[in-house]
C-alpha cells in the first residue's frame, strides 16, 4: 500500500510540479496550488496518516513521511502534515472533532500556529491568551495560514498552557498574507481578537503542544531529506556536465568533496528522521529528543545542500531560472517553521540523559 | 545455502538470545582481562593477557566467529560476529593486537591457502599465538598503494623456486609481534603501476627482515617500518597470479564487509563530555550553559543518532541476506573529525590544566590522550580526503581525479 502511494505521488508530482509551475507560485504572497490539492485529496493523501476511526486511511506517519519526502524532493507545498498532526492531537486529547474528518478528506485545510514575534522557538509563556472560551493575541508567520480553515495553537490560560483548535473563518480572526522568502508556503500572520476556540488537550497543554510540534518536525524532516536528496542529484548532474579547464568540474576535489559532504549530511539526516519516526510509533519517552535530532539533522542537511548546490552551479545558480533557488528558499522556510534550530538544540541538550536512559 | 547464511536469516529472537548469551559470557570472563586487570601492565604483559583472552574466546567459539570451527573459529554468522563485537567493545579488553591479524590476513589465507597450509597456519593465528601483519604501505605509497616500490625478483634457493624481496614497508601495525605477514610487491616494473604487482604471504622470521618500531606523536609504538634485504619467499606462498597483486590487495581491504567500531572511535563518549561541562565553568557559569558547548553536544548527538540508524539498517540488511548500503562509508570520516573536535573543546573547558597528560590513562578514558592521538584515525585506513573521493566516485558516480600515471609503465619517467 505504501509503495503504491509512493509511486502514485511520484507520477502525479512529476506531471504537475514543473519548475515553471513552481516559479509561478513563488511570485505572489500566500500562493497555494488548489488544483494539485484537489487532486491529492482525491487520492487520499491528507487522509493517509489520519486514523480510520477519524475518517482517515490509518496508514500511520510512515505514509506521511513517504509523501513528504516526495513533496520535499520537488519543493511542492501541501498541508499534509497539519492534517495528520491535528488529527493526532484531537484523538489523544478529546477523541473526536468534526473538523478532523474534513481535514482528512481535504475539504478543509489545517495549519500549525505555534510561533510568536520575538521568539525563536515555541514560546513556553505565550503572549496568545485564552479566556472565556476566546483567544486574544497574535501568531507570527504561519505556513498555510493564508488559505487554512482551522489552526492548532497553544495559548496561556488561567490554569497554564492549553492546546486549542480555532476555526479561521470567524469574525475574531484576521489573517495577513505577507511576502516571504518562500511565497509558496502560503504563510500569513494570524490575529485573534475574541476568536472562539476549543481546548483539545487532555489537561497537559504544554506536553500536547510539544508532541504536536515533535510529530510535525519528524514529518518535516522527511521533506528536508527529500529536498537534500534532490539538491545532491542536481549538484552531481551539473558537476558531470559542466566543463571548465578542459574537464568536468566533478573531477576537481573541491567540488567532489563538497558533494561527498552533502551525501554525508543527507545520510545523517535520513538516519535521524527514520529513528525518530520509529520512536513516534512506539510511544517512546524520548520522542521530543528524537524529534529534535530529526529536526536539527534535517535543517542542517537541507540548508547545507541547497546553498552548496548554488555554489556548484556558479553564476547560473543565482538566477531566477535555475533550479537550486527553489531549494534554497524552501530550506530556510522549513528551518523557521515549527521552531528554529536553537530551540530544538536546547530541548535536545536538556534531554540528553532522558535520551540515554530511553535508548538503554 | 551455507550454514552462515542460514544463521544470518535467523529470526530476531535468536539473535537476541545470542546477544544475551554473549553478554553473560563476557560478564563472567571479561573483568579478569580488562580495566583494573590491565592497569600498570608492561607492553609484553598486556600482549600476554591479550593472547590469553584470545585463547579463551577461541575455546568458547567467540574468536573469529564467522570462520570454521575446524580452525578454532566460531562457525557462526556475520550478525553474531557483529553482535559479539558490540558487546565486547563495552569492556576495555586487550584485543587491539589481533585486529589486523584476524580482520584481513587470516580470512584471506582461508581463501587462498591450500587446506594443508590452512590447517597448519590458521589455528595458531585464531587462538592468538601467532600474529599476522599486513605489509602494504611504503614511504612513497600510502593512499596511492599501487605506487609501491618493494621489488619481488624471481630467484631459486636450494632448488626451490621463489622470489627475493627488497625494499621498505611502513606503518605496519604490530609487525614487532608478528610471526607471519601478507605483502604486496612489484614483480614487473615495466608494466603499468597497477599491473606489475604480486601478492605473497611470508614468515616474518625469514633472514633479511628487519622491524623497527616507529614512535607516534602520542608515544605509542604499535606501528613499524619493516626493511627487506634479499628476503626469500617460495613461489608456493604466492597468493593469486603473478601481476594480480593489486586486485588481491583490494580484495584484502574489502574482505571485512562490515566491521564494528565504537561510537566515539576510541575517544570518550559524549555523555562524559556533558558531565565534564556540568562541572567546568566559563566566567563563573557552568560551561554546559554556554551556547557553543551546547551546539557541540547537539551536533554530536545528531551525528551519533544518524550513524546508529545506519548501523541498525546495515544489520537488518545483512540479516535479510542483502548488502548493506554504501552509507556505512561515512562513519569513520565523521567520527575521526568528531573525536578531535570534542577532545579539543573538552580541554578548552579545563583551561591551562587541560594540557596535562596523565601517565597510564587511555584515549577512551581521558580527553587529553584522546585529543593528542586523534590525528591518527583520520589518516589510518583511508584518509578523510581519500574517503571523500571514494564516496564521490563510487557512490555518487563522479569522474575519477586526473591521474597522469595511469596506464604508463611504472619505470618510465613522467
Amino acid at each position: 500500500m505504501l509503495v503504491m502511494l509512493a509511486d502514485q505521488a511520484e507520477r502525479l508530482l512529476e506531471d504537475h510540479a514543473t519548475w515553471e509551475h513552481l516559479k509561478s507560485l513563488l511570485e505572489a504572497p500566500g500562493s497555494f496550488d488548489r488544483e494539485l490539492w484537489a487532486q491529492c485529496a482525491e487520492l487520499g493523501w491528507p487522509a493517509a496518516a489520519v486514523a480510520e476511526a477519524q475518517g482517515g486511511l490509518g496508514l500511520g506517519f510512515e505514509a506521511l513521511a513517504l509523501l513528504n519526502e516526495k513533496l520535499g524532493a520537488r519543493t511542492v507545498s501541501l498541508p499534509l502534515t497539519p492534517a495528520a498532526v491535528i488529527a493526532d492531537a484531537v484523538a489523544r486529547g478529546i477523541g473526536d472533532h468534526p473538523s478532523v474528518t474534513a481535514l482528512a478528506t481535504g475539504e478543509r485545510i489545517g495549519c500549525l500556529a505555534f510561533g510568536e514575534l520575538g521568539e525563536s522557538g515555541l514560546p513556553r509563556t505565550p503572549t496568545l491568551r485564552f479566556a472565556d472560551g476566546m483567544l486574544q493575541g497574535e501568531r507570527a508567520l504561519v505556513p498555510f495560514a493564508a488559505i487554512a480553515d482551522v489552526a492548532l495553537c497553544h495559548a496561556a490560560a488561567e490554569d497554564g498552557i492549553g492546546l486549542y483548535l480555532v476555526m479561521l473563518d470567524q469574525p475574531g480572526v484576521t489573517r495577513k498574507a505577507t511576502a516571504t522568502i518562500d511565497n509558496a508556503r502560503a504563510a500569513a500572520t494570524l490575529s485573534f481578537d475574541g476568536a472562539h476556540a476549543m481546548r483539545i488537550d487532555g489537561g497537559d497543554g504544554w506536553s500536547a503542544c510539544l508532541r504536536a510540534a515533535a510529530l510535525a518536525s519528524i514529518a518535516t524532516a522527511f521533506e528536508q531529506v527529500g529536498g537534500t536528496q534532490s539538491c545532491l542529484a542536481l549538484g552531481v548532474e551539473y558537476a558531470k556536465e559542466r566543463i571548465v579547464f578542459g574537464q568536468p568540474i566533478g573531477r576537481f576535489q573541491a567540488v567532489k568533496h563538497k558533494l561527498s559532504d552533502i551525501y554525508t549530511e543527507l545520510e545523517i539526516a535520513r538516519g535521524c528522521a527514520i529513528d525518530a519516526l520509529a520512536a513516534a510509533g512506539r510511544e517512546s519517552t524520548a520522542l521530543p529528543a528524537m524529534a529534535a535530532m530529526a529536526r536539527l539533522g534535517g535543517i542542517h542537511a537541507y540548508e547545507f545542500a541547497s546553498r552548496e548546490t548554488i555554489q556548484i552551479y556558479g553564476g547560473i545558480g543565482v538566477t531566477w531560472e535555475a533550479a537550486p533557488q527553489h531549494h534554497y528558499r524552501r530550506s530556510r522556510a522549513l528551518a523557521l517553521e515549527l521552531g528554529a534550530a536553537p530551540f530544538w538544540r536546547e530541548l535536545l541538550v536538556d534531554n540528553i540523559f532522558t535520551l540515554a536512559e530511553a535508548q538503554g | 545455502m551455507s550454514d552462515a547464511q542460514r544463521l544470518d536469516a535467523a529470526p530476531a529472537e535468536e539473535l537476541l538470545a545470542y546477544r544475551a548469551r554473549a553478554r553473560a559470557w563476557l560478564a563472567q570472563h571479561a573483568p579478569a582481562f580488562s580495566g583494573a586487570a590491565r592497569a600498570g601492565l608492561s607492553a609484553d604483559e598486556d600482549l600476554a593477557l591479550g593472547r590469553a583472552w584470545q585463547r579463551l574466546k577461541s575455546e568458547h567459539g567467540y574468536a573469529c566467529i564467522t570462520l570454521p570451527r575446524a580452525y578454532g573459529g566460531g562457525g557462526g554468522s556475520e550478525l553474531e560476529k557483529i553482535v559479539f563485537g558490540e558487546e565486547e567493545l563495552k569492556y576495555d579488553l586487550p584485543t587491539v593486537y589481533f585486529g589486523v591479524s584476524l580482520g584481513m590476513p587470516v580470512p584471506m589465507m582461508l581463501r587462498y591457502a591450500t587446506p594443508e597450509v590452512a590447517e597448519k597456519l590458521l589455528p595458531p593465528a585464531i587462538c592468538g599465538d601467532d600474529i599476522w601483519c599486513q605489509l602494504f604501505s611504503e614511504p612513497a605509497a600510502g593512499s596511492d598503494l599501487a605506487a609501491l616500490r618493494m621489488r619481488a625478483t624471481p630467484a631459486t634457493r636450494g632448488g626451490v623456486e621463489g622470489w627475493l624481496l627488497n625494499g621498505q614497508k611502513v606503518w605496519t601495525s604490530w609487525a614487532q609481534y608478528a610471526s607471519w605477514g601478507i605483502i604486496v610487491a612489484r614483480s614487473d616494473p615495466a608494466a603499468p603501476k597497477h599491473a606489475g604487482l604480486t601478492f605473497f604471504y611470508l614468515d616474518m622470521r625469514s633472514p633479511g627482515v628487519e622491524v623497527r618500531q616507529i614512535r607516534k606523536l602520542a608515544g605509542e609504538t604499535e606501528i613499524n617500518e619493516v626493511f627487506f634485504n634479499d628476503v626469500f619467499v617460495p613461489d608456493s606462498q604466492r597468493m593469486g597470479p603473478v601481476g594480480a597483486g593489486f586486485r588481491v590487495a583490494i580484495e584484502t581491504l574489502m574482505i571485512e564487509r562490515y566491521s564494528v567500531s565504537d561510537e566515539s572511535l576510541s575517544g570518550p563518549a559524549i555523555e562524559k563530555f556533558v558531565c565534564f561541562a556540568q562541572d567546568a565553568r566559563i566566567n563563573g557559569k557552568p560551561a554546559l550553559e554556554d551556547g557553543e558547548v551546547r551546539a557541540l553536544v547537539a551536533d554530536t548527538l545528531v551525528e551519533r543518532q544518524g550513524l546508529r540508524s545506519i548501523h541498525r539498517r546495515a544489520l537488518e540488511a545483512i540479516g535479510a541476506g542483502r548488502e548493506p548500503g554504501p552509507e556505512g562509508a561515512i562513519r569513520k570520516l565523521l567520527l575521526g573529525r568528531r573525536r578531535q573536535q570534542v577532545g579539543a573543546t573538552a580541554l578548552d573547558l579545563l583551561g591551562p590544566a587541560g594540557a596535562a597528560l596523565t601517565e597510564g590513562l587511555t584515549t577512551v578514558q581521558d580527553f587529553a590522550w584522546s585529543w593528542i592521538d586523534s590525528p591518527g584515525p583520520r589518516i589510518a585506513g583511508g584518509t578523510d580526503e581519500i574517503l571523500r573521493n571514494t564516496i564521490a566516485e563510487k557512490v555518487l558516480g563522479l569522474p575519477q581525479d586526473h591521474r597522469p600515471d595511469k596506464g604508463v609503465p611504472f619505470n618510465q619517467p613522467r
